[in-house]
């Protein structure tokens, strides 16, 4: 079950994600992403992951494609509340060093 | 053009005589018949698309002839009102139980059976198109899967031949794509100076999409090959051709090596990808997950990359996987991980194929009942001389 929560505070959209976060979730996340961006076109984008369980490969490459997009209209990425299991799939890959990763949700927004 | 064919069937003719009266006015094809037996006779010649059988009559009364009808798989889908007193006979109930698809109780009028004839026939209608609707259907996921099936073994044909046999090494695989076709992929190429390039992938995502890309991976570390002798280079000159051309969310991570057998050496880059395991002689043949980690392969062409090294000496295994083997979670939700992975990798049999299969084995016993949920590829390669 994913639970996909997005909201506005001031400049910044957070999107608040729970559950698993596989191949079978990755469309309704983009679109979530997607939409989050193109309506609001936050400078500051940040991604909420506290309550994920797990995440495979595609969901990773969703968090890179909403980097990317995010990049692309000059705002940030910051992700927050890696769980511990999330956090080690990050470090294997890396990818702590490709994104801005923050502890709690107000550290991320702010770290803008 | 008649509306259809309505085949009348009961013993008094002043009713077939007016039934056909109203049904031919309204353009309906009528057959007719004075019982069951007659009735089949009748649908040997012309098949109708809605028979009105009374229940009572000689010979082959309407319960049965509506169940030979019924439960004949060419004639079973023919529409059957089934036509009684209200004297005890049969309720409506008791009809539409032995498969009749609607009562019509007598005394009646013949335009309420009219309706009924309608209404029956726009059903009629729509089961047609769905029928329709379901063999073009039908013949669509045919040709899908024949030529999932084609891909398939495509796939399959990119895959080193077995028994494998390169400079320094044997090795052999377990391919199993969760769809038909994957996003794994593994490569053992031995180069001209008799050393042996190695390289296992996984693309983000599954099935078709998945399976283009991981031809795209094997393709650009050809290439790779062609260039360099140096996994770092390789890792470089792949990453920039996957950022190129793959969307943004799709990436691939990838371990790839290159050893020489002359040094024991393997040069080696972790991609994103899960570590290898090392079960080396000098370890007394526990498993070690070799050091090393990076970013995958095709999220940005800039990232840079950094290689290792580590000895691969005659009598050492290595065991390379895709994560789809240690991803597995149980429906009491303890998850395998790459720590339950390696022990299973304890005490493997001395063969290659024989260890293989013990250690797929184990994990589908591990994962059991549930068939995996992901690619799993796994690739044991043992040292010799």
């Amino acid at each position: 079950m994913l639970n996909i929560q997005a909201r506005q505070e001031g400049n910044a959209a957070i999107v608040t994600i729970q559950g698993k976060v596989n191949f079978e979730v990755t469309a309704q996340l983009r679109d979530v992403i997607r939409d989050t961006v193109a309506q609001q076109q936050p400078k500051l984008l940040v991604i909420n992951l506290e309550g994920v369980s797990f995440i495979d490969s595609s969901g990773l490459g969703l968090l890179v494609a909403a980097r990317n997009s995010v990049d692309k209209s000059s705002g940030k990425l910051h992700l927050c509340g890696l769980p511990a299991q999330v956090k080690k799939t990050f470090d294997q890959t890396n990818l702590t060093n490709y994104f801005s990763i923050f502890t709690t949700e107000q550290d991320a927004l702010r770290g803008a | 053009m008649s509306k259809g064919v309505v085949l009348v069937v009961d013993d008094e003719s002043p009713i077939r005589d007016i039934l056909s009266f109203y049904l031919k006015r309204a353009d309906y094809q009528v057959l007719l018949a004075e019982n069951g037996v007659r009735g089949l006779e009748e649908m040997g010649k012309l098949q109708p698309d809605l028979i009105i059988s009374d229940l009572r009559m000689p010979e082959m009364a309407g319960d049965d002839f509506c169940r030979h009808v019924k439960s004949n798989t060419a004639t079973k889908d023919i529409y059957f009102m089934l036509v009684s007193a209200l004297d005890g006979s049969m309720s409506k109930i008791g009809g539409l139980n032995i498969g009749a698809d609607d009562m019509i109780s007598k005394p009646f009028h013949a335009q309420e059976v009219m309706a009924k004839v309608d209404s029956a026939f726009r059903i009629i209608a729509m089961q047609k198109e769905i029928k329709r609707q379901n063999v073009v259907l039908r013949e669509f996921q045919d040709r899908v899967n024949n030529e999932m099936e084609l891909a398939s073994r495509l796939q399959m044909g990119l895959l080193p031949a077995l028994p494998g046999i390169a400079p320094g090494i044997l090795y052999t695989h377990r391919y199993l794509p969760a769809e038909g076709i994957g996003g794994d992929i593994y490569a053992i190429t031995p180069l001209p100076d008799g050393s042996t390039a190695l390289m296992i992938a996984d693309v983000s995502g599954h099935g078709v999409t998945a399976a283009l890309i991981s031809s795209m991976v094997k393709t650009s570390f050809e290439s790779q090959l062609r260039l360099s002798q140096d996994p770092h280079a390789w890792a470089v000159g792949m990453n920039q051709d996957l950022s190129r051309n793959t969307l943004a969310e799709q990436f691939a991570t990838a371990f790839l090596a290159h050893l020489d057998p002359a040094t024991s050496q393997m040069a080696y880059v972790v991609a994103g990808h899960p570590a290898p395991f090392m079960i080396s002689c000098s370890g007394g043949g526990k498993p070690e997950q070799l050091s090393g980690k990076g970013f995958m392969l095709g999220i940005d062409a800039d990232l840079p990359f950094s290689s290792q090294c580590a000895p691969f000496n005659v009598g050492d295994r290595l065991v390379l996987f895709t994560d789809g083997l240690e991803e597995v979670e149980r429906e009491d939700r303890t998850y395998l991980g790459e720590e339950g992975l390696m022990e299973f990798c304890l005490d493997l049999p001395a063969d290659a194929e024989d260890a293989a299969m013990h250690l797929v084995n184990q994990v589908q016993a591990y994962n059991g009942p549930a068939t995996f949920s992901d690619d799993v590829t796994l690739v044991v390669v043992d040292r010799v001389n």
